[in-house]
């Protein structure tokens, strides 16, 4: 690191570094997704009471490996009608506001290696790092939208619709739910947040964090919100196959198809690392401080622990309606957050 | 050297988005023409040390108001606009001129303008006017009148809009609250009572079969029969 900022100054130095960095962590994402898909399948099957894919590799564990090659060599079909421009640009939004998240997210505490130095566990480490994630969320949306509008199908068009609907609406109880944390954390830092959750053998999370305000309500609506905004069971009216054949990408197959199914993993992932970070303390665990690199075991357990909520929620729930939906989220999850805000605050306030 | 080449490549983002919008014809071309120039002007506060304007831009312009945007224009179907003819001819000289004038002076500032009148490239400094912590301290302290009396004039927006949208003579939906205290009778045989979805739905197909735009059910059932 020192040699190379010596050669070519430190700025070119950091900027190669990070570079590095996110391609490290996109590559790492995508296989925890690929890999999250089969875990999908092999669950869903033990709960349905059936096998699931278990015959390419031992046990089925090459399954995504060889799903990725058949949506490669499969037909590429553009709808005639559809609006060429739009109908590519966006499954390239879709997986670019997914992947854009990642970097932000501290995996592990400072840690030492030879020839490197000592050194955060987190690609970039920025002010602003719980808005430009909430920012790029909102993007996410154009993704979906556009989909159904330029498909120029009818299940297509509904399915963009209720999605873009859905997802402006979550994303309000989504932001609002993070205000506790960022109240009684004082900052945006999502590296500082998680330092500040050290302590009490490293469990004092900020869910259940009493010398300061437990963000237990916050959590829960944490969660529900971010299910919503994965467009996941029981919310996943978007593409409800009942009703809407795929909803918004109906009209899509191939590579784009893949694009579509493999942004909503990344997201699932994201917004488990954020509920991680936010309220379960990130890779703050016992025994971080005698040996950091278990941090990163932490936080992925963690990570996994919701990875495997979503599934489970997938093979118990069903659908919602879409009213129900709507009302839900604005008549309840709504009020709730905001009143956990002023709940905090004024906890706060009485504290100082 | 770094802040430059990402200044030129997003300030190049943003003016040839800026151009695509005006000159595009389809409306969700130019909208998303627009998200590119929100984005790129996010880019370069960025670049300019202001990260919490940076995400402001996004998450209020790009997220939320370019959203609704798309929306109304996928839900209106709006078509590729027509290019009429230019009517007054007289301004395309004008405006070339114009925009020769600008650019001459640009260059003069740049090239030929003395020393002291010369653009350096300011080296990035550490102020701390667009963190989120300076901003946060002015919004709530000096700036705190204005910042309310924002927020009220939102509030009244959103008043007007739910006032426009709910003044309907007729309702549709007979949802509780969308009809007045006293139930309005359309007719002899049919009265819309608040939450009666079933009695609007016949008044409608009522009000439809009258002016014409739906068959009448009786009508149907015969040619049904028939096939």
């Amino acid at each position: 690191m020192d040699w190379l900022s010596n050669q070519i100054g430190a700025e070119w130095a950091r900027a190669i570094a990070q570079f590095i960095g996110i391609n490290v962590g996109f590559v790492v994402v995508l296989m925890i997704v690929a890999y999250t898909v089969l875990a999908e399948r092999r669950v869903l099957g033990f709960i349905q009471g059936r096998l699931g894919p278990n015959r390419v590799g031992p046990g089925g564990l090459f399954q995504p490996f060889a799903d990725l090659l058949k949506f490669i060599f499969k037909e590429e079909i553009t709808p005639t009608a559809s609006t060429r421009f739009v109908y590519f640009l966006a499954p390239i939004i879709a997986i670019t506001a997914a992947l854009m998240p990642i970097i932000v997210y501290p995996f592990g505490p400072e840690v030492s290696l030879p020839f490197i130095g000592r050194f955060h566990l987190v690609v970039a480490r920025f002010d602003i790092a719980l808005l430009y994630v909430l920012g790029i969320t909102s993007v996410g949306v154009y993704g979906v939208a556009l989909a159904g509008w330029s498909s120029n199908s009818k299940y297509s068009l509904m399915g963009g619709l209720r999605a873009s609907a859905q997802m402006i609406s979550y994303e309000l109880s989504l932001g609002l739910s993070l205000v506790g944390v960022v109240l009684i954390s004082g900052t945006l830092d999502l590296n500082s947040i998680v330092e500040q959750q050290g302590g009490w053998f490293g469990l004092r999370w900020n869910v259940w964090d009493i010398s300061r305000v437990p963000q237990i309500v916050g959590f829960v609506t944490y969660l529900i919100s971010a299910i919503a905004e994965t467009n996941r069971v029981p919310f996943d009216l978007p593409e409800a196959e009942t009703e809407l054949v795929a909803g918004f990408h109906t009209e899509y197959s191939a590579l784009k198809f893949a694009l579509f199914f493999m942004a909503e993993y990344v997201n699932m992932f994201t917004v488990s690392m954020l509920a991680t970070t936010l309220f379960l303390g990130g890779w703050q665990g016992p025994f971080v401080d005698v040996f950091p690199w278990i941090g990163v075991v932490w936080f992925l357990l963690k990570v996994t622990f919701f990875l495997f909520l979503y599934i489970w929620l997938r093979g118990t729930l069903p659908r919602f309606r879409f009213d129900q939906l709507m009302s839900f989220g604005w008549k309840f999850l709504l009020p709730v957050a905001i009143l956990n805000v002023i709940i905090t605050a004024t906890i706060l306030w009485l504290r100082l | 050297m770094l802040m430059v080449l990402l200044f030129i490549l997003f300030g190049a983002m943003a003016v040839g988005c800026a151009v695509a919008m005006v000159a595009q014809r389809n409306p969700l071309y130019s909208a998303i023409s627009l998200i590119g120039v929100f984005v790129s002007l996010a880019c370069l506060y960025l670049t300019l040390q202001a990260p919490f304007i940076a995400a402001v831009q996004i998450i209020v312009y790009a997220g939320a108001i370019m959203v609704l945007v798309v929306f109304v224009i996928m839900l209106l179907n709006v078509d590729e606009e027509v290019r009429r003819p230019v009517r007054l001819h007289f301004l395309i000289p004008v405006s070339v001129f114009l925009a020769a004038v600008l650019v001459a002076e640009a260059a003069f500032i740049l090239k030929l303008g003395s020393a002291s009148a010369r653009v350096e490239p300011i080296a990035p400094q550490t102020s701390d006017i667009g963190l989120t912590a300076s901003i946060g301290a002015g919004l709530f302290t000096t700036y705190l009148l204005p910042f309310e009396v924002t927020s009220v004039l939102i509030l009244m927006a959103l008043v007007g809009a739910i006032t426009l949208a709910r003044q309907t003579r007729t309702p549709l939906l007979a949802v509780p609250g969308n009809v007045d205290a006293a139930p309005p009778v359309r007719d002899d045989d049919v009265v819309i009572l608040p939450g009666d979805t079933a009695a609007t739905g016949r008044a409608f197909a009522k009000s439809q079969i009258e002016h014409g735009e739906a068959a009448a059910p009786a009508a149907r059932a015969n040619e049904e029969g028939r096939q």
